[in-house]
């Protein structure tokens, strides 16, 4: 650093525009100019130091630039700079990892078994029973894989339409790693080797009410048995037990949602009575049972178009998932501490 | 003798390409048909002054193809920014390249190449996170900008059709972004307050124009039938792009943003009708496979690296981005 060339930070840009006295003291702090930095215009400096300069300068250093970097510090705080080509976001999902890894040991205390089973490298299908109104178990069952799994893998959750088109959590879900789900992006995603996770229940799995929990709904019209042929992935069936208590839905009230553009309005025993305050997930303990890969290889790419195989794969699919889940039950004393 | 006949060569991307194919192939290859003339340093390049939205103007555009030997025709008179004239920019944009079109076909043209856009998709929730060039085309038909493209791309299709003998390329540019690109949506990066949707960051992709020129190459060399995507090697989150860019973004609800947009625009004010914040709402973002299988075609550039080559056309001091520099 003491070597490169000092200039001050207001050098080229007060010949362009000459400023105050005021606002000069601020800019000659030196500071060392990387030569052609303009591609990694990042933030090297943080929000907090940005904000400092922006105090310090006084109301004349309350000027566009000093905003302006204050603002891009505290989006790159948070963003990286660079993303995959579907948006992940390993910085984003990084600093917000904490929060559901709190949730995962701490609030529904995750107890993973046979996650050695989800393949260490390559094509993955996760095919998971969805419940509990929001998609909390999709995010546990990244978090299980990820910590609990020897090759750390980060799994592509296929996100409903209805969370990956609503505005704010869309773009935070593909923050993430979520993709909306459609078979192009899926045998994208698995064709570039990725590990997936689909509920092929989808609205009327994560819908359901209270006194439906844990009977698996119809699974979809086998999108995801024709998404694991054609690309050859292995499907790794999943159950998750426990979401379904988190918030129970004892009735739902559609017409209410409509407005909104979601297609169910739960009303559990806590909300809307409570407010926002309902929206806290009760501390169910979880568990989260990742079955034997049901390789798909030996079919090839063209069973995809055989609707009857698709289905007796999928019904073969769902079966086991309800089995693990009845499996669980059966051995379950309690809702709140297994 | 084979000639190529180029229209809108007073346009960005126009200009680009008449002055890369007379590098390549010399002046004398190269009629340039536009209401303006190619700039005098191009030695040797037919300009044949013509507007497209006079009446008899495909009658015309016979007769040139004709005496000039045109056997390929490169049609690139498109509005890349909204018009305040809409009813000029559709007689230019449908009715001129229809009449582009039916000259073609009628003076035996056998390679016919259109200019397009990825915007043609259209921006919309339902889409895939890349859209290949079979999926249908569907831009908010309210948008004149967008449903003129899409009427050229159909008489495209109708000609490619009824016309086997001739071979029709479509190639459909990402929006552009880099030295020398003016348009609507590079002039939001030149302010310094930006509006933006809040709750909606899609990716967007932001070719620079070096790509555009040799897709267009490529084209010409290996006279493909079809649609082309002609997209950069990566794309960029919206939001991420304006932050690099070191701007202050204002998020807006999307109802007032749209309805504001239009307030404005109907004044005589901003850049462009509110239908065109779709593409700051839903992706639309467009995948290169088919280019980079069939013409050899693959971006060296990035969204970012295009992004970061504008900012440098924009500022070469530095400018506006300096202080964001100093810290690197």
């Amino acid at each position: 650093m003491s070597s490169a060339k000092v200039v001050p930070i207001g050098g080229p840009r007060r010949r362009a525009r000459p400023s105050g006295g005021s606002r000069r003291r601020v800019r000659d702090v030196p500071e060392s100019v990387g030569a052609q930095s303009r591609e990694t215009v990042g933030a090297a400096e943080g929000p907090l130091v940005a904000l400092a300069r922006l105090i310090q300068g006084g109301a004349a250093g309350l000027d566009w630039e000093a905003v302006a970097r204050l603002w891009s510090a505290a989006y790159f705080s948070w963003h990286s700079e660079e993303t995959d080509e579907f948006g992940f976001d390993r910085k984003f999902a990084e600093r917000i990892r904490p929060i559901f890894e709190f949730l995962y040991t701490v609030w529904w205390r995750v107890e993973a078994a046979g996650v050695e089973n989800v393949p260490a490298s390559g094509p993955g299908l996760l095919v998971a029973n969805h419940s509990g109104v929001l998609p909390y178990d999709g995010l546990m069952i990244k978090i299980a894989v990820r910590h609990e799994h020897p090759a750390r893998r980060e799994c592509r959750m296929l996100a409903l339409d209805m969370f990956a088109l609503l505005p704010f959590l869309a773009p935070l879900l593909s923050r993430m790693g979520e993709v909306r789900a459609s078979q192009e992006n899926g045998e994208r995603l698995l064709s570039n080797g990725e590990l997936v996770g689909v509920f092929p229940e989808g609205v009327k799995g994560i819908g359901k009410r209270y006194k439906e929990r844990y009977k698996l709904a119809r699974f979809g019209r086998g999108g995801f048995v024709r998404l694991a042929l054609r690309t050859g992935a292995p499907i790794v069936p999943c159950a998750v037990v426990g979401s379904e208590e988190i918030h129970p839905v004892l009735a739902k009230a559609d017409w209410l949602g409509k407005p909104f553009g979601l297609p169910y309005f739960p009303i559990t025993p806590t909300f809307p009575l409570l407010g926002p305050l309902g929206l806290v997930p009760a501390p169910s303990k979880w568990s989260i049972d990742f079955a034997e890969p049901i390789p798909l290889d030996r079919y090839g790419p063209d069973a995809a178009e055989d609707p009857i195989l698709v289905n007796r794969l999928s019904e073969e699919v769902r079966g086991t998932i309800q089995r693990m889940i009845d499996g669980r039950l059966a051995r379950r004393r309690s809702i709140w501490f297994g | 003798m084979s000639r190529i006949a180029v229209t809108g060569t007073a346009s960005f991307l126009g200009a680009r390409v008449l002055r890369r194919l007379v590098e390549l192939r010399g002046g004398e290859a190269i009629v340039a048909v536009d209401v303006a003339p190619p700039p005098s340093t191009l030695q040797g390049v037919t300009h044949r002054r013509l507007d497209l939205t006079e009446p008899a103007s495909d009658q015309r555009l016979v007769e040139i193809f004709q005496q000039e030997g045109v056997d390929t025709v490169l049609h690139m008179a498109l509005f890349t920014s909204p018009q305040r004239d809409k009813t000029h920019a559709h007689e230019l944009e449908s009715i001129g390249s229809l009449s582009v079109f039916a000259a073609a076909a009628a003076a035996g043209v056998k390679h016919l190449l259109l200019r397009s856009f990825t915007a043609v998709y259209g921006a919309r929730g339902q889409n895939p996170n890349f859209l290949t060039e079979d999926r249908a085309l569907q831009p908010n038909l309210a948008l004149g900008w967008a449903r003129d493209k899409l009427e050229a791309e159909q008489h495209a299709a109708a000609f490619a059709k009824r016309y086997p003998e001739m071979a029709v390329t479509v190639l459909r540019t990402a929006p552009l972004f880099g030295p020398g690109v003016h348009t609507f949506y590079t002039a939001l990066f030149d302010r310094r307050l930006v509006p933006v949707l809040m709750g909606y960051d899609p990716l967007v992709q932001l070719l620079h124009p070096d790509d555009a020129v040799v897709a267009f190459e490529r084209a010409l060399d290996k006279r493909p039938r079809g649609a082309f995507n002609v997209v950069p090697r990566t794309a960029i989150p919206l939001l991420t792009a304006l932050h690099l860019s070191g701007k202050v973004t204002l998020p807006v609800l999307h109802p007032i943003a749209y309805a504001l947009a239009d307030g404005l625009w109907a004044l005589g004010l901003g850049e462009g009708p509110g239908a065109f914040l779709d593409y700051a709402r839903y992706l639309f973002v467009a995948d290169g496979q088919r280019a980079k299988r069939e013409l050899g075609f693959e971006a060296r550039y990035g969204s970012r690296e295009a992004l970061d080559a504008y900012l440098r056309y924009r500022h070469p001091e530095g400018g506006a981005l300096e202080p964001v520099e100093a810290r690197a």
